[in-house]
C-alpha cells in the first residue's frame, strides 16, 4: 500500500500528504528530500513543508495533472539523501527572567529546573518546518520528559528572542507576539530580518542546538 | 507628496502580495482585492502591480501637496476629493493643495487608490506589501499614521476622464470541496454549501469568519499542513474560517473547502453581520472564473489603448 497520497489544495497547491500524522523520521527526512526534487524543477512559487506533508505552489497551474503524478514518482524515489543542512549552535540563558516558566515547568514535570536545562539542550533538534510568525521555526522532536501541554491561557505577550516548548516540539520566538508555549529561556539571535538573504536564519531541516549560557541556570 | 491629515480606520500600503517566502513563515499580505490593484494602475498607466493604498472602513483624509492623477477603484466609501464626491473606478485629477476624504459606507469595506507614476517606496521581500503582524513592508512596516507623507512624481498635465467597470462584488462566493471532508463529520460540506452564513465581527484581513444556526461542530485533529488565503479551515467550535491575505502560512485545523481565486476579492467588501453563501463548483468553472477577470483586464487595456 502507499504511504503518501498527491491531490490539488485550491487551484494551484500541489500537496503530497503521508497517511500517518505522525512521521518516522526516516520519513521526515525523505519529505525534505522530495522538497530538493520539488525545488529543482523550477516549476513553482513557493515549496513549504510542514509536519507530515509539502505543498507546492505551481507556477503554472494548468500543469497541475502532470505534476499530481510526478510528485508521486519524486516521493517514491526520494531517499534520505543528506541535503545542505545547516547546524545553529543557540547561545541560551535559561530560567529566571528570561525563561519565566522553567520552574513551573520543572515542577509539572517533577524534575529540577537544572534536569530540564540539561535535558532541553543535550538534544540536536531538526527544524520541521516553520509558520505562525516569519522565521518561527517547528523545532522537533521534543524529549519524551520534557513533553506537556500549551499553557491553558495564552501570553498576551512573549518578548522576541524567547526559548520556549509544548507538545512534543521546541521553538524561539523571532518577534514578540502573543503566544501559549511554556518559556525557558531566551537568546539574542537575530532569527528573522527582512532585508537579509534568506531573511531566515532557519531553513526546513536545519539542525539547532542549544548552549546554556552561564549568566542562566545551566 | 500626500500627506496623511486623518489614517481613519485603517489605511495601509499594500500590491498584489509577497511570493516565495512561505517556507519561512512569511504570508502573503496585499489588498484583499488584488484586481483593483491592477485596475487602479491601468487607469494611469502604471504597471499593474504597483502599491496601492488600502482603506479599510474609511474615515481617512489626505492631501496632495502636489498636482498629480489618481485612480481610485474598490468598493464605494463616499468619497469626495476638495467636497465633491467622487466614484470608485474612475481617474481624477487633484490639484495642489486638494484633499481627498472617504466617509463610511453600509455595503463596503474597502477602497483602493494610488498616483500617476506610483509612491516613492523600496521593495521588501519582493513586495510593497505591509506586513501588519511581522512590521515590515510598505511605509515603515506598519499601517499610515496622521502626518505620514509619501512622495510621488508630481504631474502638470491633467489627463483626459477615463473609467472602468468593477466587476460586481457579490455575497455568493464559489468554492472547491476541501480535503478533509471524509474526516470531518458527514454532511459537513454540504451544510457549508446549504445553508446561510454570517460574517462574524472577529474578522480581519488575517481571515473572516462565519456563523450560523448550527456550526460545523467536531473533534477532528490533522497534521499541521501548509494553508494560504482561500482555505476554509473548520476549528472544532464549527465556525470556519475563511484564510485571507494575512494568514499564517501553517495551519492544525481541518480544511472543508476552499473559495476560488477569483472570488477572494468579495471578501474585501463582506463586513461584520452580512450574510454570505457559499456555492459549489469544479476546478473547470473556477479556472473560467480567473479567465474571465484576466480578459476583463485585457480588454480594458485594449480599449484604453484604442482610444
Amino acid at each position: 500500500m502507499l504511504d503518501a497520497h498527491s491531490y490539488l489544495l485550491g487551484e494551484n497547491a500541489l500537496v503530497v500528504a503521508l497517511h500517518t500524522d505522525k512521521p518516522s523520521p526516516s520519513e521526515q527526512r525523505r519529505l525534505f528530500a522530495l522538497t530538493v526534487s520539488l525545488q529543482h524543477s523550477n516549476a513553482f512559487l513557493d515549496i513549504v513543508p510542514a509536519k507530515a506533508s509539502v505543498t507546492a505552489y505551481l507556477a503554472d497551474p494548468s500543469q497541475y495533472q502532470y505534476w499530481l503524478k510526478k510528485a508521486m514518482l519524486l516521493w517514491e524515489e526520494s531517499e534520505e539523501v543528506a541535503f545542505n543542512v545547516q547546524t545553529h549552535h543557540i547561545d541560551a540563558i535559561y530560567g529566571g527572567e528570561h525563561g519565566p516558566d522553567l520552574m513551573d515547568v520543572a515542577q509539572r514535570l517533577n524534575l529540577s529546573a537544572k534536569q530540564v536545562v540539561e535535558c532541553h539542550s543535550e538534544y540536536t533538534y531538526q527544524v520541521e518546518f516553520l509558520g505562525f510568525l516569519p522565521g518561527f521555526a517547528y523545532l522537533g522532536t521534543l524529549p519524551d520528559p520534557l513533553q506537556l501541554p500549551r499553557k491553558s491561557t495564552p501570553r498576551k505577550q512573549v518578548p522576541k528572542g524567547s526559548i520556549a516548548i509544548a507538545e512534543d516540539l521546541s521553538a524561539i520566538y523571532p518577534s514578540s507576539s502573543p503566544g501559549g508555549w511554556h518559556l525557558l529561556g531566551h537568546c539574542s539571535h537575530t532569527l528573522f530580518d527582512p532585508t537579509a538573504n534568506p531573511p531566515s536564519l532557519f531553513a526546513p531541516g536545519d539542525k539547532v542546538i542549544f548552549i546554556p549560557n552561564k549568566e542562566g541556570i545551566c | 507628496m500626500l500627506r496623511v491629515i486623518k489614517q481613519g480606520v485603517m489605511a495601509s500600503i499594500q500590491d498584489i502580495g509577497r511570493f516565495g517566502y512561505r517556507h519561512y513563515g512569511v504570508c502573503r499580505s496585499g489588498a484583499l482585492d488584488p484586481f483593483a490593484v491592477c485596475l487602479a494602475n491601468m487607469l494611469l498607466d502604471n504597471p499593474p502591480h504597483q502599491a496601492v493604498i488600502e482603506i479599510t472602513i474609511g474615515l481617512a483624509e489626505f492631501e496632495f501637496a502636489q498636482p498629480c492623477n489618481f485612480a481610485l477603484t474598490g468598493g464605494c466609501l463616499n468619497a469626495k476629493l476638495a467636497d465633491r464626491p467622487i466614484y470608485p473606478g474612475w481617474r481624477y485629477y487633484a490639484h495642489a493643495g486638494d484633499k481627498l476624504t472617504f466617509a463610511t459606507s453600509a455595503s463596503a469595506q474597502r477602497a483602493y487608490f494610488t498616483v500617476q507614476g506610483g509612491f516613492a517606496l523600496e521593495p521588501t521581500l519582493s513586495s510593497y506589501s505591509t506586513d501588519l503582524q511581522a512590521g515590515f513592508g510598505g511605509h515603515q512596516g506598519r499601517a499610515l499614521q496622521t502626518d505620514d507623507c509619501l512622495n510621488y512624481q508630481k504631474s502638470s498635465t491633467e489627463l483626459a476622464p477615463l473609467g472602468v467597470k468593477q466587476p460586481e462584488y457579490k455575497k455568493q462566493v464559489r468554492v472547491l470541496k476541501g480535503p478533509h471532508c471524509d474526516k470531518l463529520p458527514a454532511g459537513s460540506f454540504e451544510q457549508l454549501i446549504n445553508a446561510p452564513w454570517t460574517v462574524s465581527e472577529v474578522s480581519n484581513r488575517m481571515g473572516s469568519r462565519f456563523s450560523s444556526a448550527s456550526l460545523l461542530s467536531h473533534n477532528v485533529a490533522i497534521a499541521t499542513q501548509a494553508v494560504h488565503p482561500g482555505v476554509i479551515q473548520v476549528p472544532p467550535s464549527g465556525e470556519p474560517i475563511v484564510l485571507l491575505n494575512d494568514c499564517q502560512t501553517t495551519g492544525g485545523y481541518p480544511i472543508v473547502a476552499t473559495v476560488i481565486d477569483a472570488d477572494l476579492r468579495m471578501f474585501s467588501q463582506l463586513g461584520a453581520n452580512q450574510q454570505c453563501n457559499f456555492v459549489e463548483c469544479d476546478l473547470t468553472q473556477a479556472r473560467k472564473a480567473s479567465d474571465k477577470l484576466s480578459a476583463h483586464l485585457a480588454q480594458f487595456n485594449l480599449a484604453k489603448n484604442n482610444n
